[in-house]
């Protein structure tokens, strides 16, 4: 009979509910047999920690605790935090385990310092294979064992790591094997991911259990990160240097992991196309010109990086960067070819490396493996092909039966094993064989329950000047599985927060600098190009999906006014009709429909470009590509407003629903305007943003009026332009004789006090242009700025009275014109390529 | 044999290019078996910036920077190459070739040269059962290297069809062998996939072959081409030996080296050129000159 596992014994607080909770989840709990669990010790005993954990849940009143947890991870996904499966457009919401694992002060430093003498071990193999090369030359790696990795960067032999070493960040995939032993399963080194999620998890589980979080003493991630940050810093020449996040892109798998961690670490987030290498040095194109990048912590693969010297094909990366790295012009870390130690060949090198270069063993084992390069390893693997697991010596395709990782010959079918033993004798140096670890369990929450499930821990380390710093944590994937060898986070996968628990109460820390060390600055650099393009465009189609809702709102009250004579009269609905087609709403079909249909496609008709729906999917993607820069209530409003508008095109709406949602979409969309106004700096970005909703409501005014207020205009037409520019109001107000065309023109685009008038979006136009940077010091303006100059004053001497079509036409061309001469200057594409012209001399 | 080589190469825009960044393999490689006395390289527009470097597999490389706008970019290599690579002692034999195989394995070097370098598949030369298949039937266990190694090189060269139209400079190696046709980059592809599946190590070479004008002919001008074969690791006492499968011979001192790699994308001699928007056409004049020829002609 097994000891008694009692709960009661420490946790006597505990009223009987709460009891019998913990008892019943601990008696449901079955571990595997033979196999080491987290939650039941091989006595059969459980950790105090884990009864305490699991006490205070069972404290919660029954179902609390699920729900608790269930609303923090609602949290997540309001807030978008997800991982991005390859070739998917919509984001998948990613798994979390509200049990964390946990682990003890102890055995924790046991688990660190392996990492930190992995990490130093890893640090010297690279410095000597890309340096000096003594290794190989004295026969303790073979060459061939080197050079099957991709990411064996030839190109950068012999060339001194950027900043001083190879690795800032270092990764290593632990499991704990049969014996209770911890082990390393895979090295990461080329742009280790999942820290961001780890911080992430973080913050669920602390805002689920906060007083539980605080009362058991769990170390804080916050000072790993800000070691990092600092570890970069000490990297670059200048004291004070500009740090890019150099991502794939918004089509990346973590790409919401780096837009988080960039805005955590107080990085810019970058892509290939935002750097540009002059001179031996790199740059990022801003508004305001090329400004140098000091360091760039790169989440883009080695053989993407530069096109120049690496993959040609790529268009992932900076063309010259690998120049700038041999001129010592910027530090890229880490630095490429870092991933040429994850492959597996060299894992069976390492515990006599170790011996070597550091004179000590291995403190973590990794899993026994054999290149089967060698003639005795190969033996050794022939021999017990049955009993080990046959994998990849290096990444990349490999071997069709090995591309999901690691397999057993037993596992395989005849064919496979027989094609897969001949790809061995062929091209034996492409295989090892690793003995099989089975992954010791932790409890996950299924269905009510605790069951024991085989976890992965990832532990990472950082390089800073004064050694590695090991993050007190991890990312830690747990598997839906009872049996599993290799994890995928795309396969069924829980991650979960990894607490590591102090002796001591934990000090309250998060990532706030020593205050002396604080330079105060009101500006944060400044604004990359590509980032200004996209809060120009955000702007544009919010705007213009607010002008579409005002149509579908009028279009929907017309049907319903009990003065429907008046207002619905049919030529009136025609013009609406005709704005709606004009852009792209609804198609010409649509619009010979019942108007009831017409306003639902406007709403909900995914494949006409200019819908409601398109619009703000169009928003959404582009806010997407810059989410370090929104803040997350404005980026949970614009996902639930388009889950809102999305798949409801079949729904035939009466008049009456159509308006309640263009009113609710209507209302979100000031929240969001709201949320710009009154949230976000008035810097540079703002600017772009505001810039883009100007002009877009510039040209939709533009529009409205010349359809609706010609000169052979009805008075339920000038009603109609009045409720849709939002001036009903102010005209009614302010005169009192009735609806009479010029005053309506001129108060639509002349009247400069009208915040909806054309004159007003000029008018703050040449606040922005003049207010943003310039690329020359001679004083003279550039394009956009000369052609607003130009429309301004046009807009302010026109005379009401002389106002018609044409001139109002003039005014929309102006405007578009200003648009792409934005675009020209201030975007990627645009001149901004070329370094900030000096004049030289004294003013 | 001492040759005079001249390789331009001409793109002219359909709009005007202000700023382009490319890299240059073009200057030939020194070798135990050929000397360089002269190399020079011209571009027209003048760029703002020149620097060199010695590339991965030992070539020299000169990236420039050309901020001048233009709508032709001339780029002209010249050079005097010195060949005098002996014809290997007939019948051909050397090692077995599995022996061959487990000292490329085992080497300790990490030199340009080292085989080490040459045993992977890269995606122009991704491995394929079908093509290791193919390259098999010439190598049982035992055969002499060079033996099977030529035997393979006749075999593509009876086997496949030379045609130009079938396949683009970015063709890999599966796709000319199932065509059964190509030109000299596909067979020298095809050939390094095939040795490479039996884990020999196999390396991609660019350079010039000499033509023989016609009898009572005058050499063309800019009439000549590049080329590119195969260099296969014969074991630590043969070193590299090149075969060329397009003509079926074993590579003596009709071809100059230009540059080696692991296959075409490694050497291409003009690398990162930004494509113009109003799009682009490129000429290639090459000229391969034997030095007694030339001075007969000013003679």
């Amino acid at each position: 009979m097994p000891p008694e596992r009692s709960a009661l014994r420490v946790q006597p607080f505990l009223d009987s509910g709460a009891q019998a909770r913990l008892r019943g989840w601990l008696d449901g709990y079955r571990p595997l047999a033979g196999v080491p669990d987290e939650l039941v010790r091989p006595d059969g005993t459980t950790p105090e920690a884990w009864l305490r954990f699991l006490g205070a849940l069972a404290a919660f009143p029954s179902g609390e605790f699920e729900d608790r947890f269930a609303l923090a991870t609602r949290h997540i996904r309001d807030s978008g935090v997800s991982h991005r499966i390859y070739g998917d457009d919509t984001e998948r919401t990613w798994p979390l385990s509200p049990l964390p694992l946990i682990l003890g002060e102890d055995e924790w430093a046991r688990i660190a310092a392996g990492v930190e003498q992995r990490a130093t071990l890893l640090e010297a193999v690279l410095n000597d294979v890309y340096g000096e090369g003594k290794l190989v030359a004295e026969g303790r790696l073979p060459a061939a064992a080197v050079t099957g990795s991709a990411d064996f960067v030839r190109a950068l032999r012999g060339v001194p790591p950027s900043g001083g070493r190879h690795m800032h960040l270092y990764a290593a995939d632990l499991g704990r094997g049969p014996d209770g032993r911890w082990w390393v399963l895979d090295d990461r080194a080329q742009a280790p991911s999942g820290a961001g999620y780890a911080l992430e998890n973080r913050m669920v589980l602390s805002r689920a259990f906060p007083n539980l979080f605080n009362a058991m003493n769990v170390q804080r991630l916050a000072p790993f990160f800000s070691d990092f940050r600092a570890g970069l810093a000490a990297s670059a020449h200048r004291s004070d240097p500009r740090i890019c996040l150099l991502t794939p892109g918004p089509f990346s798998e973590t790409y919401f992991e780096q837009a988080h961690l960039a805005r955590y670490l107080g990085l810019l987030l970058v892509e290939g196309d935002d750097l540009v290498v002059r001179d031996g040095q790199a740059y990022i194109r801003t508004i305001a010109g090329l400004k140098r990048a000091d360091v760039i912590w790169r989440r883009v693969d080695a053989d993407f990086i530069d096109p120049l010297e690496m993959n040609s094909a790529s268009q992932l990366g900076v063309p010259g960067l690998f120049e700038a790295i041999r001129a010592g012009g910027v530090v890229v870390s880490n630095m490429p070819g870092s991933g040429l130690i994850e492959s597996r060949a060299l894992l069976g090198f390492l515990p006599a490396l170790s011996n070597h270069l550091l004179g000590e063993p291995l403190k973590l084992p990794n899993v026994a493996t054999w290149w089967c390069g060698q003639p005795a390893e190969r033996r050794i693997v022939e021999q017990q092909i049955n009993s080990l697991a046959i994998a990849r010596a290096f990444t990349g395709p490999g071997h069709p039966a090995l591309a999901r990782g690691p397999r057993m010959m037993s596992d395989l079918t005849p064919a496979e094993q027989a094609d897969l033993r001949a790809a061995m004798n062929l091209r034996p140096l492409d295989f090892v064989g690793q003995e099989v670890v089975r992954l010791s369990t932790t409890p996950a929450w299924r269905d009510g329950a605790l069951q024991p499930s085989p976890f992965v821990l990832r532990v990472y380390a950082a390089a800073t000047p004064d050694g590695w710093k090991i993050m007190p944590g991890g990312f830690c994937r747990v598997s839906d599985q009872r049996d599993a060898r290799a994890i995928s986070m795309g396969e069924g996968a829980q991650a979960t927060d990894v607490w590591v628990l102090s002796d001591q109460p934990v000090e309250s820390i998060s990532l706030l600098a020593h205050r002396d060390n604080v330079k105060v600055r009101r500006i944060m650099g400044h604004l990359p190009s590509r980032a200004a393009d996209n809060l120009f465009w955000l702007g544009r189609y919010l705007e213009r999906a607010e002008a579409t809702l005002r149509l579908v709102r009028s279009l929907s009250t017309s049907l319903m006014d009990s003065d429907a004579a008046l207002h619905a009269s049919g030529e009136t609905l025609c013009r609406l009709q005709a704005l709606l087609i004009d852009w792209g709403a609804i198609d010409k079909e649509a619009g010979s429909r019942k108007v009831t249909e017409a306003a639902c496609s406007a709403l909900h008709d995914e494949a006409a470009y200019g819908s409601v729906v398109s619009l703000i999917r169009s928003a959404r993607r582009t806010a997407s590509s810059m989410r370090e820069r929104l803040s997350e209530d404005f980026w949970k409003l614009l996902l639930n407003l388009e889950s809102r508008l999305r798949n409801r095109q079949n729904d035939v709406l009466t008049e009456a629903e159509s308006l309640a949602r263009a009113e609710a979409a209507l209302q979100t969309l000031a929240t969001l305007s709201g949320l710009t106004q009154e949230n976000m700096n008035r810097v540079a970005g703002w600017r772009f943003l505001d810039m883009g909703r100007r002009i877009e409501r510039g040209v939709n005014t533009c529009r409205i009026v010349r359809q609706l207020a010609g000169p052979d205009a009805t008075l339920d037409d000038l009603d109609l332009l009045l409720d849709l520019v939002d001036s009903q109001i102010t005209y009614r107000s302010r005169y009192l004789e009735g609806i009479a065309l010029t005053p309506v023109r001129d108060l639509t685009i002349l009247d400069p006090f009208n915040p909806r008038s054309v004159a007003f979006q000029v008018e703050t136009l040449k606040t922005h242009l003049a207010a943003l940077p310039t690329l020359q010091d001679d004083g003279m303006p550039e394009e956009p700025s000369r052609q607003l100059i130009r429309l301004a004053s046009l807009v302010e001497t026109e005379d009401a009275a002389a106002l018609g079509v044409p001139e109002i036409l003039t005014f929309e061309q102006m405007l578009m014109t200003l648009s792409n001469a934005v675009s020209d200057r201030y975007f990627l594409q645009g001149s901004n390529a070329t370094p900030t012209k000096k004049q030289g001399g004294l003013a | 044999m001492i040759y005079e080589l001249r390789h331009l190469t001409t793109y002219h825009y359909g709009k005007p290019v202000s700023f382009a960044r490319c890299s240059l393999r073009l200057a030939p490689r020194l070798g135990p078996d050929q000397s360089v006395t002269d190399s020079e390289l011209t571009i027209t527009p003048t760029p703002a910036r020149q620097e060199s470097h010695i590339g991965p597999f030992g070539e020299v490389v000169l990236t420039a920077t050309i901020e001048t706008p233009h709508r032709e970019l001339k780029i002209l290599a010249r050079s005097r190459v010195n060949v005098h690579r002996p014809l290997l002692p007939r019948p051909l034999n050397g090692p077995a070739w599995d022996a061959v195989r487990d000292q490329a394995f085992a080497t300790t070097r990490l030199d340009v040269g080292s085989p080490a370098h040459f045993l992977y598949p890269t995606p122009m030369t991704a491995l394929q059962p079908a093509i290791t298949a193919y390259a098999a039937a010439s190598f049982p266990p035992g055969r002499p290297v060079l033996e099977a190694a030529f035997d393979l090189t006749c075999r593509i060269r009876a086997d496949f069809a030379y045609d130009p139209k079938s396949t683009e400079v970015s063709t890999p190696a599966i796709q000319a062998f199932e065509a059964r046709r190509g030109v000299c980059q596909d067979f020298a592809h095809i050939m390094i996939s095939g040795l490479r599946g039996l884990g020999l190590p196999a390396a991609y070479v660019s350079g010039y072959l000499r033509t023989i004008p016609a009898p009572g002919k005058a050499r063309l001008e800019g009439a000549d081409a590049t080329h590119a074969w195969v260099n296969l690791w014969c074991g630590e006492a043969l070193g590299w030996v090149g075969f060329d499968p397009t003509n079926g011979l074993v590579v003596a001192g009709d071809h100059i080296i230009l540059a080696v790699g692991r296959d075409y994308a490694d050497v291409a001699p003009i690398g990162g050129v930004v494509l113009g928007p109003g799009g682009q056409t490129i000429d290639v004049a090459v000229d391969v000159i034997p030095l007694e020829e030339q001075a007969l002609r000013i003679g």
